[in-house]
């Protein structure tokens, strides 16, 4: 998930094209990932120490590890830990775009260091946004600053992500949200979550995108918007609201719900628009609270 | 009372939840189905054809499951209904057991835990 993040970031501040950015996505499936790009990512290294041991490799039949300690860039234990590390996604992306020259090592260990400024991610967090943690990432993107349910509707978008990695495409992740006055929704299914805590929750889409979503958590394809498409999306909203509920059940809010309902091209008011892109299109979740 | 003669009524709103409960029931070996949209439809069907086992959504318009499984338990004091809902929240397992509901599935269930309620049934 966090390498959809990244890429967009790489996209976005113009560190590369979108036909780099698809090519390397291709390529990153066969990456072999490097010494070097794990430890810049990790921080052990700058991308000057890591361009002189690639030089060295070029006159020393040794492995990166092996020059780097022996230059003292790297401990032994250091290159333990990034052999034994997780293989990140983006640190995929990253090797793939290196591989195919669209980035050098100075330009990746910038863009790493960019992108923890620019969204003021401290060591810690950016540990846990790599490892794909939900919660986190959607505690750094996703801004309801001065809402009062900010805590529990952020634990609501988290749990609405993860379902959508568990049931539709783990290639997912979230645009800027907003929050309007008035929404002009498309094709929607809408379930109202209440007591305590009242939310109206949408899951709002273009036809052919609801479609294809449906199709997902059905698991057959479906053509048209017929009502099996209607139910299979009303389903997946329900399923996850289900869940928030025993969440927060568990933490002592009880809440309840109503029975969702689908609707097409109808205004609501004053709510939260989180566009979520995915492979086959975006959706939209709406939340407002009543 | 053999397996396949074992007649099961499966309630729920979504009509995909029907199909895929069924398709796991078939594949169980547990073909005699029927199927209700809501409360009161399943309540109909239960004093018509007084089926051996219930799964019961909560969610659901006009009538929801809890006052249904109560309606259920009222007509038949012996009905066998298992809830089976996302909102499995401690307020809706107590109410439902409550309810006379003898099993509560959270869903998205597994078809190993349909067939273990199945088998226990036996």
């Amino acid at each position: 998930m966090f390498s959809q993040y990244f890429g967009k970031y790489l996209l976005d501040e113009k560190y590369l094209t979108k036909s780099q950015l698809n090519t390397a996505l291709e390529h990153q499936k066969s990456v072999r990932l490097k010494l070097g790009v794990l430890a810049i990512n990790a921080g052990y290294m700058n991308a000057q120490q890591a361009s002189l041991v690639h030089q060295m490799q070029t006159k020393v039949d040794k492995r990166f590890g092996e020059l780097a300690v022996e230059a003292e860039y790297l401990k032994e234990e250091q290159v333990e830990e990034l052999l034994s590390s997780q293989r990140f996604g983006h640190l995929l992306l990253a090797q793939a775009l290196i591989d195919k020259n669209y980035m050098s090592l100075e330009k990746f260990e910038g863009a790493i260091y960019e992108y923890k400024k620019k969204y003021n991610i401290s060591e810690l967090q950016f540990d846990a946004i790599q490892r794909d943690d939900v919660d986190e990432i959607i505690n750094i993107y996703v801004n309801l600053e001065g809402d009062k349910y900010e805590t529990e509707i952020k634990h609501y978008i988290a749990l609405f992500m993860r379902n959508i990695i568990r049931f539709i495409d783990s290639e997912v992740y979230t645009n800027k949200n907003t929050k309007v006055e008035e929404y002009k929704t498309s094709c929607a299914v809408s379930q109202r979550i209440k007591n305590s805590i009242n939310l109206q929750t949408y899951i709002n889409a273009k036809e052919e995108v609801f479609v294809k979503f449906a199709s997902k958590y059905a698991e057959e394809e479906l053509l048209s918007m017929d009502e099996m498409a209607k139910d299979s999306v009303g389903e997946f909203l329900n399923l996850n609201n289900g869940l928030y509920l025993v969440g927060m059940s568990n933490i002592g809010i009880e809440l309840d719900m109503e029975p969702q309902s689908v609707f097409f091209e109808k205004t609501i008011a004053s709510t939260y628009v989180l566009p979520i892109e995915l492979p086959f299109g975006k959706i939209e979740l709406l939340i407002s609270h009543l | 009372m053999t397996e396949s003669s074992l007649k099961i009524l499966v309630c729920d709103d979504s009509m995909l939840i029907r199909k895929k409960l069924k398709e796991v029931l078939k594949s169980c070996g547990y073909g005699n189905v029927s199927e209700a949209a809501n409360g009161q439809e399943a309540i109909d069907i239960y004093k018509e054809s007084n089926p051996d086992l219930v799964f019961m959504d909560i969610i659901m318009p006009f009538k929801n499951g809890i006052e249904a499984v109560k309606e259920i338990i009222e007509f038949d004091k012996d009905a066998k209904v298992v809830m089976a809902s996302s909102a499995g929240t401690k307020e809706h397992v107590k109410e439902a057991i409550k309810a006379g509901a003898f099993e509560f599935v959270q869903k998205p269930w597994e078809k190993e835990q349909i067939n273990k309620i199945l088998v226990n049934l036996k």
